[in-house]
């Protein structure tokens, strides 16, 4: 029998205890793998930093797989969930994905955020994003650069998210 | 599509001026479709053991009982074909009986309690059940317009099976008058939608002379998606 869905609402501000988990930005995996740190920062429409945010990822394993289910470790493997500083910065540690055009799906919640928002964060060389047939609709667009993390050191990546405006990040319809 | 000119069945907008907040988080640009089953991959898993016996009673989690009406709060967790989403993972947070929570950034003069820290989670069974011992939380006023008020609610974060599942929504009560001016609730378009987040009076769900009795039932994006094989 099919059932209606039941609606989104927003996290609101008083998330954080309800929804932390220990070790939540450090994703853990069945395989070994490249370590890398993705650093950002999540800005507003005026430019102003969302320090109230979570950020969830989602990702495939070190060698392509969808993360198995985690017998006898902490926590979920493949994902993470963090939460946003005052500056609006969060911090992640995973494995790099397997792939051509490796990426973690991201979905971001917040206070204002009615229903959450989908992006993704690829770590690859911008031709090889655009190489994505998931992204054939932007291929062209200048906007896919909003979907690339910036190298930012050795196993590190700088990719900041601006929810409005000038440089707006490109979101998924879910 | 654009999200602007787009009326989601069920979903509110992004942007939705009467709740202030989302004037300047909104997105402007459309938003992009990404090719089907692009979310559909199942997990993540919680593994064994990540929730602990007693996380769901949070009347048991300070020293006596918290101030408050005592309830229980059951349902079932269903995806779109009806069917149960089994072992998955269901979290609350609320406001204690005055309308405080127990979080740095509440500033509103109501007390803490002491005995509530507001926060639960559990497992759904094999039929998809879930159920949480709590107390009804208070309203809370709140900046988004004058006299703003928050109806009492509770809110809920389910994973689901899949990303395509992932729902955070909140938990009405029947009957609160606070409804009707209340932005967050009113930003489902559809008045029946509306209704599905609205839960209700259950006395048999309840504990005889001890605890009132609510019913929610939260149904996800979706059907139940296939494991992938080895
Ligand atoms: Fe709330």
């Amino acid at each position: 029998m099919a059932a209606q869905r039941t609606p989104s609402q927003t996290i609101g501000p008083f998330f954080h205890e309800g929804l932390r988990w220990k070790d939540a930005e450090k994703v853990a995996f069945a395989e070994t793998g490249q370590a890398i740190v993705l650093t950002g920062r999540v800005l507003d429409g005026a430019g102003e930093p969302v320090g109230d945010a979570m950020i969830e990822t989602w990702q495939l394993s070190p060698r392509g797989r969808a993360p198995a289910a985690a017998a006898g470790a902490s926590r979920p493997h493949g994902f993470a969930r963090v939460e946003t500083a005052k500056d609006g910065s969060f911090r992640i540690e995973t494995l790099l994905p397997g792939g051509p055009a490796p990426f973690l799906d991201v979905a971001i919640f917040a206070r204002g955020l009615l229903k959450p928002l989908r992006t993704r964060a690829y770590l690859a060389r911008e031709e090889m994003v655009r190489a994505d047939p998931a992204l054939a609709a932007i291929a062209a667009s200048p906007r896919i650069k909003t979907l690339v993390a910036l190298s930012a050191g050795d196993n590190a990546y700088r990719w900041d998210v601006r929810l409005q405006g000038d440089g707006e990040t490109v979101f998924f319809a879910a | 599509m654009n999200d602007m000119t787009r009326q989601d069945p069920v979903d509110p907008p992004y942007r939705y001026p009467e709740y202030r907040s989302t004037v300047l988080r909104a997105p402007r640009e459309p938003l992009v479709a990404l090719p089907p089953n692009a979310l559909d991959i199942p997990g993540p898993f919680v593994p064994k053991g990540f929730v602990r016996d007693g996380e769901s009673d949070l009347t048991a989690q300070g020293r006596s009982a918290p101030l408050g009406e005592k309830m229980i709060l059951a349902g079932r967790l269903l995806d779109a074909d009806g069917r149960p989403v089994r072992r998955s993972l269901v979290e609350i947070w609320q406001a204690n009986a005055s309308g405080r929570y127990h979080h740095p950034a509440d500033v509103h003069e109501a007390p803490l309690d002491p005995n509530f820290h507001g926060v639960g989670r559990a497992l759904t069974d094999d039929e998809g059940w879930y159920r949480f011992v709590t107390v009804k939380p208070g309203a809370y006023p709140w900046k988004n317009h004058p006299f703003a008020w928050r109806p009492q609610h509770i809110h809920f974060s389910l994973l689901g099976s899949a990303p395509v599942q992932r729902l955070v929504t909140q938990m009405y009560f029947p009957g609160d008058p606070l409804l009707a001016i209340d932005p967050v609730y009113n930003s489902v378009p559809d008045a029946a939608a509306r209704l599905r987040m609205i839960s209700t009076l259950a006395l048999e769900t309840g504990i005889e002379g001890i605890a009132l009795g609510y019913r929610f039932d939260i149904v996800l994006a979706g059907a139940k998606a296939t494991p992938l094989g080895p």
